[in-house]
């Protein structure tokens, strides 16, 4: 009984064994794809960053001399 | 008891890693061409520098040029194996003809084709890029995780002119 369980908790902790599970470096060819980045265009994303921050009024823009009121 | 023994030892395993003194895992690998089959076996008694990269991989796009200018510093008894692990082998030829481009020199090295990922299987590689400094026995003299600068470079020249 007691090797029974033994073995199947061996056999458990296997699965979770690192090779096992983790996406190996060699792998991300489709996680390095640009596709996958959250921002894919950095210039789009600046402008989006620009608006958000505007629409929120919160922050005063994307930096130091912009009010917050979308102009400049 | 018997059972036991063998069921840890397929769990040690998976834990093992390829470490420095180990013997090379052969392997048998076409070019990026598919034209020719390589296997280690073809390069006895000569020292290897067995490179894994991909297009994809920023890192290993930064060390391509230095292996350029390493494989044309060395006529003789070294020779550098890249390994690309890209599912195309076409985009691993499109970034080596921009490299040919940009230095003026044709690929003076051996470019392989790992679509199954096999050898960076077998080599247990932990990063892109990885390389693996084989001796003339077959036998791993050293093993470099991550992209190699000019700096680099010529200690690892130090470690090649000790294995030839």
């Amino acid at each position: 009984m007691k090797i029974t369980l033994l073995l199947s908790l061996i056999l458990l902790l296997s699965g979770c064994s690192d090779k096992l599970v983790r996406v190996m470096p060699y792998e991300k060819e489709h996680f390095a794809d640009p596709k996958m980045s959250l921002s894919p265009l950095a210039e789009r994303a600046e402008h989006e960053g620009h608006i958000f921050l505007i629409r929120e009024a919160s922050a005063g823009g994307d930096s130091a001399y912009q009010g917050g009121c979308g102009c400049r | 008891m018997k059972t036991l023994l063998l069921f840890l030892t397929l769990g040690l395993h998976l834990y093992a890693g390829i470490s420095e003194g180990d013997k090379a895992p052969d392997f048998t690998l076409k070019t990026l061409e598919g034209t020719k089959t390589y296997t280690m076996q073809n390069f006895k008694g000569e020292v290897v520098l067995l490179n894994l990269w991909a297009s994809w991989c920023k890192g290993c796009k930064k060390e391509m040029p230095e292996f350029f200018e390493l494989q044309k510093s060395y006529k003789k008894s070294f020779k550098i194996v890249t390994v690309s692990v890209d599912d195309k082998a076409s985009k691993s030829q499109k970034f080596l003809q921009s490299v040919e481009k940009k230095t003026g020199i044709k690929t003076p090295f051996i470019s392989l084709h790992d679509s199954d990922k096999s050898v960076a299987k077998a080599y247990q590689a932990v990063a892109m890029p990885s390389s693996y400094l084989i001796d003339k026995k077959g036998i791993i003299r050293l093993i470099i995780v991550g992209s190699l600068n000019s700096e680099d470079i010529e200690q690892l020249k130090l470690e090649i002119n000790k294995l030839k």
